[in-house]
């Protein structure tokens, strides 16, 4: 028994779209589809699919794009095209602001200012000058002979330095037993000192 | 000027509503689809001077308006992939009052819910298809106008247009 062939979907799409552009199918893709009713009917399914999904788009689209909608857009495209070759302008609030700004400033600044600038400046450079001079007239302290203290002999005589130490261990004992900071005065008045220690052995 | 601007106008209330049926198509967002619209018009006023008429008046605008709208959506998915969207687009909104102003209101929701499974199913297909796809089933362009705007080989939109359609039967159950 000898198989049926059918159309594949690729033909069947190209029937498809050349009935919706108004063309004539092919007339071999034609005669079949009048004889097979397998292929009539698949043929049928897909313009069926397509048109719903065609119309479903064309109907989702006019009711949002209303008349109303569309006459909006219409104006907003007549006004943007006004501005086509037009220079650019400043827009509104920054260019006010701005002139403005620029008027005032330009009304505040009187001649006085710039001449009370340079008045500044001269009195800032008399005054510098003159406080030079003075420093340069007064006469200058003697020099000390530093070459001379440096070159001098560092020597001291033994009994010298004994005495430098009893002064010191003097000054020690006494800071010992008289504590500078009040607030440890309590606290030295509780501690016993070395010297009493030493006399109670 | 002054008629030159009259005689645009007229062209822009005749070819109005099919760019806005494919920038919508296109975009799924009303307002970015109005205002693509509006840019598209607005530029080929401004540039007027370089149509040549060896294709219709349509398919140079088309151009236009669809190379609008692929900018647009690459902005729009810029966007969306640092900003999480929230509440409902102007198109859910749209749709919403057309819902909320319907008589019959179980056959509004099902529509919705048709379209919104019709645009989904279109979402998912390949960037050359798509394009295609619209241009040819909301746009009422020819394989050869297509071929014309896109810069493709008419054969090669011809099998974009059934790879896209057989992709779509796929993804939709083989019915609406």
């Amino acid at each position: 028994m000898k198989r049926p062939i059918h159309l594949n979907d690729e033909y069947l799409y190209e029937c498809y779209l050349a009935q919706r552009q108004g063309d004539a199918a092919d007339p071999p893709i034609a005669e079949h589809l009048a004889d097979c009713d397998h292929c009539a009917a698949r043929y049928s399914e897909l313009a069926l699919v397509m048109d719903t999904l065609r119309a479903d788009g064309e109907a989702e689209t006019d009711e949002i794009f209303t008349p109303e909608r569309l006459r909006a857009q219409q104006q907003q495209i007549a006004r943007r095209m006004a501005a086509v070759g037009r220079p650019a302008q400043v827009i509104s609030f920054p260019g006010r602001f701005v002139q403005r700004t620029i008027r005032v400033s330009t009304l505040r600044s009187p001649r006085w200012t710039a001449a009370a600038a340079a008045a500044g400046l001269f009195l800032g450079i008399a005054l510098g000058a003159s406080y030079e001079w003075e420093y340069r007239a007064r006469p200058s302290p003697p020099a000390l002979n530093t070459r001379g203290a440096r070159l001098a002999p560092a020597v001291r005589s033994p009994s010298a330095d004994v005495g430098a130490d009893a002064d010191f261990l003097s000054d020690l004992e006494v800071a010992l037993e008289h504590p500078r900071t009040r607030e440890l005065a309590a606290f030295d008045a509780f501690t016993p000192h070395v010297r009493e220690v030493s006399d109670s052995r | 000027m002054d008629e030159a601007r009259e005689r645009f106008t007229e062209l822009v209330a005749l070819h109005q509503r099919r760019a806005s049926r494919i920038a919508y198509q296109y975009l799924r967002d009303v307002a970015e689809a109005d205002e693509a619209v509006q840019d598209a018009f607005v530029k080929v006023f401004s540039r007027i001077t370089s149509y040549r008429e060896a294709w219709p008046f349509e398919v140079w605008f088309t151009r236009i308006l669809i190379n609008g709208c692929l900018d647009r959506r690459k902005a729009k998915s810029r966007r969306d992939r640092w900003f999480v969207g929230g509440g409902m687009s102007s198109a859910q909104e749209a749709r919403a009052s057309v819902a909320r102003s319907g008589s019959d209101p179980e056959h509004q929701v099902l529509a919705r819910e048709r379209r919104a499974r019709v645009a989904a199913a279109i979402d998912r297909l390949d960037g050359r298809q798509r394009m295609v796809f619209l241009l040819c089933h909301f746009g009422d362009c020819t394989p050869r106008e297509i071929s014309a705007m896109t810069g493709l080989n008419e054969s090669t939109v011809r099998v974009h247009l059934f790879r896209a359609a057989r992709k779509l039967r796929g993804l939709l159950g083989g019915k609406l």
